[in-house]
């Protein structure tokens, strides 16, 4: 499209970095950030993994266990299931609508940085004397507990967080909604804007919650009162209803991304549009209204009355519903397509098929009968590793590769990222399998060590056998996406071959996106492979 | 009925059978469609290099609406009817008070007779590691009357803990502040465990307890023997 050539946008002094508003920039900071994160993360779960290889404590004490497990925990939910998608919706949400930047540029540096302070402090609490091992739930009265460690910590951890994700959610929504370029409609927007416009609407409306919750918390802690402290008149229920007032919203927070990203692949890899674009629309909406409505069911063992959990299980198990349109829609998209197996799309297709694992083992923890046995169990554990450390993983590493040729101008090795992806499925599947397995056993969550059960024993070995596969597979995919930085072979500038507007600009973009802001005419659609093939005969 | 080891670890089961049919179902009627499409669509060079057009179905889109709905509700209303009886005791039961501590249980029965466990009486205390159940000490377990209904009365002196009857596969959080409840019965004499399932800090982990099920006239003798004498043994430990 080009006409002129300019500097991509990466090259830049490292002081353009640090004050840079541009939105590709800021998009790709937080991606460094979360997925070094994301790797220590991965570092503190294997070694979880390697104390529960035998019963007994052989490398860790409890303390030490319980911290990992937190430190694994958060920086999981916040820095990776959340935070990678403010990667994708900073880089790619205003190429996609034809913008030059978001909204308001300065408002999205500064949602960076206070993402940035929230990863220092949580670097702070690995010294000694800061530790915290109160989990990601951070329930009281534990967490007002000393044996918990600096309360304030958590709460200031999620404070600023919560103003990084609160300031990044309006400014998305305002980009999306006044800045499309002419001839985006509503109707036009591909799905991944869909998916992230919904996620950021959660996000207003949840994160106050939260927010109000661990200030209560550090109250109770630091300034004498008493919302969560039963001994003086308060409720540790509270904190629960709050904390997951939020909290199971931000599960969608999480995966409705990831939904974004699947359907832009799919829908690439099999040359069609999505089958039934309306309905996954519908069923977007329908999973973030339904999403606020169901928080219960994790309190189905807390003492809530009987009534209660059973109104909340048909609005949990109904959530089934939309999500089961989704995956139905994908799967007739497939119908009369013209399927491409490149990596991209084998992580996409792993995503939908490890979700549906995730999601079938979902529908049970929502029925109080199945939910009395294994609530707070590994069966849980595996069920949302199923779903986040799976299916949204994947779809995030599909990602990474789909869109590697926009971020850098090259291309990753092929064979590598095959061989990588076939390491993490094998690994991981042999070790949440029977992360389920040994959950239906009984095995209780958050346990530094276990009785000398036999059935349990051989289970655990079997998971920390994948889990390291599942390591190894991660460093594979992960070098061969640096390395291809330097040694990967120049890119066209639409290797996919998609008319989305992301890639009808030159790979790597140049930092002002447009030389003119796109007019896309009546008969452009992101998803219309034809139209993109009668442009290239035009020319 | 037929002879089951607990209840209601039944009614979780029939649950769990119905559920992991339905779900293999499931499963199957995504992933086989899918796997046909992905041979039989594939890209083929000269023989299909482009995706042919596809109607829209208002027919599919319903039918994989009002199934699953359909589906769902089901699988609410039977788990809706399983636990009215997985969570109300029987006429009968007996009843035992739980209070929950970090780290331990104390355990007190209708005539007073208090038992306590602590995380250090389920394990071994040189190598700190669990002891298997017939290790543990039987003054720390608490002993249950085989076949006889047991109702649970939980609450905790610190923070959340949560009650885990391993063979009857209930449990139900000990919250400070509030009685909650919950009850089995195990129809087979032996040692069983209970495990803490809330997060309650570093012996979290630890915080496990013996039931040691036994006819019911040894109970009976049981329960009279020593009310308050266990208790002074185990003073040293809090
Ligand atoms: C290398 C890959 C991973 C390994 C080996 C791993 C391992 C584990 C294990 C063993 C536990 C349970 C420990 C216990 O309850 O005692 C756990 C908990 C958890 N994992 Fe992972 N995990 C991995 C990846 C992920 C990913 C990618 C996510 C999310 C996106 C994730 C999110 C969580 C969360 C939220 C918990 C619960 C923490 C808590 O109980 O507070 N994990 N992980
Ligand atoms: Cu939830
Ligand atoms: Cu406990």
């Amino acid at each position: 499209m080009a006409a002129v050539s300019y500097k991509p946008y990466f090259s830049a002094g490292l002081k353009e970095w640090i004050f840079t508003t541009d939105h590709k920039k800021i998009g790709i900071m937080y991606g460094v950030t979360s997925l070094i994160f994301f790797l220590i993360a991965g570092l503190s779960a294997l070694a979880i993994r390697l104390e529960l290889y035998q019963p007994g404590l052989q490398h860790m004490s409890e303390d030490t266990y319980n911290q990992a497990l937190t430190v694994h925990g958060v920086v999981m939910q916040f820095w990776w299931a959340v935070g990678i998608w403010s990667s994708f919706g900073n880089y790619l949400l205003p190429l996609m609508i034809g913008a030059r930047d978001v909204a308001f540029p300065r408002l999205n540096a500064l949602s960076y940085w206070f993402f940035f302070a929230a990863s220092v402090l949580a670097l702070l609490t690995l010294l000694p004397g800061n530790h915290i091992k109160m989990m990601w739930t951070g329930y009281p009265p534990f967490s007002l507990n000393d044996n918990a460690g600096p309360t304030a910590f958590y709460a200031l951890i999620v404070h600023m967080l919560g103003a990084s994700s609160l300031a990044s959610a309006i400014n998305l929504v305002v980009t999306n909604l006044t800045m499309r370029a002419p001839g985006i409609t509503l109707k036009k927007m591909n799905l991944f804007l869909h998916s992230f416009l919904a996620m950021n609407v959660i996000q207003i409306l949840g994160v106050p919650a939260l927010a109000g919750a661990v200030t209560m918390l550090l109250m109770d802690k630091y300034f004498q009162t008493a919302f969560f402290d039963p001994t003086r008149g308060g409720d540790p229920l509270l904190y629960q209803n709050l904390f997951w007032f939020y909290s199971h919203p931000v599960v969608y927070v999480m995966i409705l991304p990831a939904f974004g990203l699947i359907s832009e692949m799919i829908a690439v890899f099999s040359r069609r549009e999505i089958f039934g674009k309306t309905s996954m629309i519908i069923a977007i909406w329908g999973i973030a209204l339904l999403g606020f409505m169901v928080w219960i069911h994790h309190m189905f063992t807390s003492g809530v009355p009987d009534w209660i959990r059973i109104l909340f299980s048909y609005t949990t198990v109904l959530i089934g519903v939309p999500t089961g349109i989704k995956i139905f829609n994908w799967v007739f998209t497939l119908y009369k397509g013209s399927v491409r197996f490149k990596t991209p799309m084998l992580y996409t297709l792993s995503a939908i098929f490890m979700f549906l694992i995730g999601g079938l083992t979902g529908i049970p923890l929502g029925l109080p009968a199945f939910d009395i046995a294994v609530h707070d169990s590994h069966f849980v554990v595996a069920h949302f590793h199923y779903v986040l450390g799976m299916s949204l993983t994947l779809a995030a590493f599909g990602g990474f590769h789909y869109w590697y040729p926009k971020y850098t101008g090259r291309m990753y090795s092929e064979l590598w990222a095959k061989i990588g992806l076939l390491l993490i499925m094998i690994g991981s599947n042999l070790f949440y399998f029977l992360q389920f397995i040994v959950g239906l056993e009984g095995m209780p969550r958050r346990y530094a060590d276990y009785p000398p059960i036999d059935s349990w024993i051989w289970l655990h070995e079997l998971q920390t056998i994948g889990s390291m596969i599942l390591g190894f597979g991660i460093i594979v995919a992960v070098l061969n996406l640096l390395l291809s930085t330097k040694l990967g072979k120049k890119a066209e500038d639409n290797p996919w071959s998609s008319p989305s507007l992301e890639w009808l600009v030159p790979s790597p973009p140049p930092p002002h996106n447009f030389d003119k802001i796109p007019h896309m005419p009546e008969d452009w659609d992101p998803y219309n492979y034809e139209w993109l093939e009668k442009q290239h005969r035009k020319h | 009925m037929k002879e089951v080891l607990a209840y209601p670890a039944n009614y979780w089961q029939t649950m769990y059978e119905i559920w992991l049919i339905i779900s293999v179902v499931i499963y199957l009627v995504v992933f086989l469609p899918a796997a046909y499409f992905l041979v039989k669509y594939r890209y083929r060079k000269g023989i299909n290099e482009k995706a042919q057009h596809v109607e829209e179905s208002k027919a599919l889109e319903v039918l994989w609406t009002i199934i699953p709905t359909i589906v769902v509700i089901y699988l609410a209303t039977q788990s809706f009817a399983f636990y009215r009886v997985q969570r109300n005791a029987p006429e009968g039961a007996l009843e035992i008070k739980v209070t929950a501590f970090m780290w331990g249980w104390e355990f007190e029965y209708p005539n007073g007779k208090k038992v306590f466990s602590f995380f250090n009486s389920v394990v071994d205390p040189e190598k700190n590691v669990y002891l298997t159940t017939d290790k543990v000490n039987d003054m720390f377990k608490a002993y249950i009357p085989e076949g006889r209904p047991i109702k649970v009365l939980c609450t905790s002196r610190d923070v959340i803990h949560s009650f885990y009857v391993h063979p009857a596969k209930v449990t139900e959080d000990c919250v400070p502040g509030r009685i909650t409840h919950l009850w089995f019965q195990i129809n087979k004499p032996g040692d069983y465990w209970v495990f803490c399932r809330e997060y309650c800090g570093t012996q979290h982990s630890k915080m496990a307890a013996v039931l040691k099920v036994v006819p019911k006239e040894e109970f009976e003798n049981w329960l009279q023997q020593g009310v308050q004498a266990n208790q002074e043994n185990s003073k040293h430990n809090l």
